[in-house]
């Protein structure tokens, strides 16, 4: 039997105190384990931000790449290995800056992995700079007026793409967040969740509190998940209700099913002979 | 014309179909059992322009297209005007010395003295058999096999393949080719030198089907890249073989994405690649520090084209060297190899490989646009392959860290799926078990003690490179110094110079980093070193110069041509009478 502390890493997390992140760090493994998903098995791949080095302080295999990189690399490790469970993780700066075509490509790819962004709508680690869904009029130390650009919304980026499981989640609520993360990892295809996850050093306009008040979940207003168009104006609902929990899921067939290599796992596929009958087309 | 030796081309405009026109004449040369090398000069449009392509075919091994012309087959006007013309130099080769053939629709022209016009039907001949213009090349190719008295049985052969069996478009070409062919013979004769046809079994392949090949050889399993000239002739090859090599293969978002997925495919325990010309090299430089960081083997194919920026897109040059040295932040171990010709990029991808993963280290595989995309005879090719993958951990280990400090800087793997073993591997420094250091207390001792580490690699590195290879340099009182694909017409220019008296020799470096101490001793005593480079700056000779000290002289070529070896020797000549 695969246990929560079969994933505690040696190494302590030195987030701030009550970052968003501690959350995640509880529902992924609780999630993992509730699946009997082994460490061993499983793969955390991130790019760089606070949210991102996630991988130092999980017990599993870690992949704490390049800013903005890790779905690319989560992808291929997928392709590579596809018995691992492979999850990428980072932040809002991370995913939807410097890594927003590898999101939105990803998610048109369809690869058997799950995305996970603690979205904080800010730079936590370079100490509070305007990240990509900073809200409108939002002051941080590279926007002292309020930024002029309008945040990118997420979810709709993921719909947009066709990501077969698009989802948002709270980390004031670990439990509802830890159901989803199960059914993401379960999902066959590219899950996305978009986790409400408060900065509380350099974001005072999203706290805890803001989407305390604001949240709401989905399944109790029976939102049906196979409605795109349904999906996408929840997606779009902000103000005074925002929804959270699993907003859309299909089945599509996923990248890994569909090219004909990948059938089985490329780490077990033998090593090809070359021989004189390759030549012949040259001859 | 040389008794051992034709040299052809085919000239005409962009979409006159000159390419597989020349491909033909190449291969029916090859099937004859000759030695050939070709070039293909093209420009980055589909339609018009000016295109040629030139074929050499020789009994003896040929390494570059060679420099007088023996037989035209021109296609429009202008081609016809412009490769007669001994003023117009295209690229550095002669004009033509021997005999054009062309369709007698070009009207008026400029003639020259020395050369035999050849004006045929080919347009009212072709029209016999289909309405499809591009017909008249076929027609001007059985002329000039018919000239050469070549077996025509050879050319219905390759006209076949090349249409696709023995349907009714194929059987169409094959008779149009023999109707140039007896027509030329009865109208123009015969030339009056016959080539001797040894029946060997060559096969004729470009640099990017023999890196593509050599790494399926060498147990590749995954290539991701993003279209750009010329790192395409291996994704083409490897793609339209993806099924019957089971390699995946992947065109991605951009080069980034690319660089990385290798980089991930990798870590998972699979032999992949990546590549791409300077421009999507330039975006692969953050990643190429995180294999050297995570130490993920990693081999990159980069095939160079001139620069800098888009620059000259399907032009030839050697100048992307000192940017794939100083891809990437900081010091880190690294190799760059320069396969010399068609034969050894083969093999030599393969060992790319291999010590990419032994030593845990970025691997560069450095062509140019010349070797990834002209075409060359190769013979005896080897199948079996010593595939060598480093250490892996089996998950029993006791203690086991991923970054351990051991006596040569190379520690066990343990891919994702191995029991036991969880680490993280990061980009953040880290110390022996792969726990970040850079971030809470950064501790100087093991950033120092893990820089040094990794920087082993490299020392081992040196120690292991095999003797840089030379051509008759012993007794040679001039050095020339090449790398990579210059080897043909360096090799041509030294045995032109010999044979005028003047003792040249050559020094050919197919693995520019880590630089090769031998190098010292192989330009000892000679009287002069001249580097000889596809660039302007001659980037090897900075990069050797800034490790050995070497007195040189250089020659370079920037026009987006590579070198010919008749105007090579003239210069080298010159420049030793300096």
């Amino acid at each position: 039997m695969v246990t929560f502390t079969d994933f505690k890493g040696t190494v302590k997390a030195d987030w701030c105190p009550g970052c968003g992140n501690f959350a995640q760090l509880t529902a992924i493994p609780m999630a993992l384990a509730e699946l009997g998903i082994k460490p061993e098995n499983t793969v955390i791949a991130s790019g760089i931000g606070c949210s991102s080095n996630m991988p130092e302080f999980m017990k599993a295999y870690g992949f704490h790449g390049i800013h903005g990189r890790s779905l690319p690399a989560a992808s291929a490790i997928k392709w590579a290995n596809s018995e691992l469970t492979v999850i990428a993780y980072g932040g809002d700066g991370d995913g939807f800056n410097e890594g927003t075509q590898h999101f939105y490509h990803a998610a048109r790819r369809n690869p058997d992995i799950t995305y996970i962004v603690s979205d904080n709508q800010i730079f936590g680690l370079t100490t509070g700079q305007a990240s990509p869904t900073s809200r409108l009029g939002m002051k941080t130390k590279t926007t002292p007026d309020g930024s002029i650009e309008p945040p990118i919304n997420p979810v709709t980026m993921a719909l947009n793409a066709g990501a077969s499981f698009v989802a948002r989640e709270f980390s004031g609520d670990v439990k509802h967040m830890q159901a989803t993360i199960k059914k993401a990892v379960q999902h066959k295809g590219f899950s996305f969740i978009d986790v409400f996850s408060p900065c509380v050093t350099y974001n005072k306009d999203n706290t805890y509190d803001f989407f305390r008040k604001r949240v709401y979940k989905v399944e109790d207003e029976k939102h049906d998940t196979s409605d795109f168009m349904a999906a996408y104006k929840r997606a779009t609902e902000w103000g005074d209700r925002i929804p959270i929990g699993i907003l859309y899921e299909n089945n599509d067939m996923t990248y890994e099913e569909r090219d004909s290599v990948l059938n089985k796992p490329l780490i077990k596929q033998p090593f090809t002979k070359v021989t004189e009958e390759d030549l012949l087309e040259f001859y | 014309m040389d008794q051992n030796e034709v040299i052809v081309r085919v000239g005409g405009a962009a979409g006159d179909g000159v390419q597989s026109a020349g491909l033909i004449i190449a291969r029916v040369f090859s099937r004859s059992g000759l030695y050939v090398s070709t070039y293909n000069y093209y420009q980055s449009i589909i339609r018009g322009g000016q295109s040629w392509y030139q074929t050499r075919a020789s009994i003896r091994k040929v390494k570059n297209q060679g420099d007088d012309l023996d037989i035209l087959v021109a296609l429009n006007k202008d081609a016809l005007e412009r490769h007669t013309n001994p003023e117009i130099n295209e690229g550095g080769a002669s004009s033509l010395k021997g005999i054009v053939v062309y369709d007698k629709s070009v009207g008026e022209f400029k003639k020259f003295d020395g050369i035999k016009y050849c004006e045929m039907n080919l347009g009212e001949i072709a029209q016999k058999y289909s309405k499809n213009s591009l017909l008249k090349n076929t027609v001007a190719i059985g002329a000039i096999f018919g000239y050469l008295s070549m077996d025509f049985e050879i050319l219905a052969e390759v006209i076949r393949d090349q249409f696709g069996g023995k349907g009714e478009i194929a059987e169409l070409n094959v008779r149009a080719a023999r109707e140039g062919y007896d027509t030329f013979v009865e109208k123009f004769g015969k030339a009056t030198k016959e080539l001797k046809t040894p029946k060997k079994k060559l096969y004729l392949l470009a640099g990017g089907e023999a890196a593509g090949l050599g790494a399926v050889r060498a147990g590749l399993k995954a290539y991701f890249g993003y279209p750009m000239t010329p790192a395409t002739s291996i994704i083409h090859y490897l793609a339209s073989h993806e099924k019957k090599f089971n390699v995946f293969v992947k065109i991605t978002e951009d080069e980034i994405s690319a660089i990385n997925m290798a980089i991930g495919a990798n870590y998972a325990g699979v032999r992949a690649m990546t590549g791409s010309s300077g421009g999507g090299f330039a975006l692969m430089t953050e990643a190429v520090g995180m294999s050297a960081e995570m130490e993920i083997p990693l081999v990159v194919y980069e095939a160079q084209r001139a620069g800098p920026s888009t620059g000259l897109p399907t032009k030839t040059e050697q100048g992307d060297l000192l940017q794939v040295l100083g891809a990437s932040q900081g010091d880190f171990p690294k190799a760059i190899f320069s396969p010399r010709n068609i034969e050894e990029t083969y093999y030599m991808i393969g060992e790319a490989l291999n010590l990419a993963e032994v030593y845990q280290i970025p691997v560069f595989f450095m062509v140019d646009l010349y070797l990834a995309e002209h075409y060359e005879t190769v013979e005896n090719l080897k199948f079996d392959f010593d595939m060598k993958r480093g250490k892996f951990a089996t998950g029993n280990e006791k203690d086991y860290k991923r970054y351990e400090f051991t006596e040569d800087g190379i520690s066990i793997r343990a891919l994702p799926g191995t029991p036991n073993l969880m680490h993280n591997e990061d980009s953040d420094e880290h110390d022996e078990k792969g726990d970040v250091v850079s971030d809470a207390v950064t501790d100087p001792l093991i950033r120092r003690k893990i820089m040094e580490k990794r920087m082993k690699k490299l020392e081992k590195l040196k120690k292991e490179l095999p003797p840089t290879p030379s051509y008759r340099l012993e007794d040679a009182e001039y050095a020339l110094v090449q790398w990579g694909s210059t080897q043909g017409p360096v090799e041509e220019a030294v045995d032109i110079l010999r044979n005028k008296g003047i003792k040249t020799g050559a020094i050919e470096v197919n693995r520019p980093y880590p630089v090769n101490p031998d190098i010292l001793k192989l330009v000892k005593g000679k009287k002069k070193v001249i580097f000889v480079e596809n660039n302007y700056t001659g980037q090897l000779m900075r990069l050797i110069r800034s490790e050995l000290n070497v007195e040189a002289d250089l020659i370079t070529k920037y026009d987006g041509e590579s070198f010919y070896p008749g105007q090579l020797a003239e210069e080298i000549e010159k420049k030793i009478k300096e």
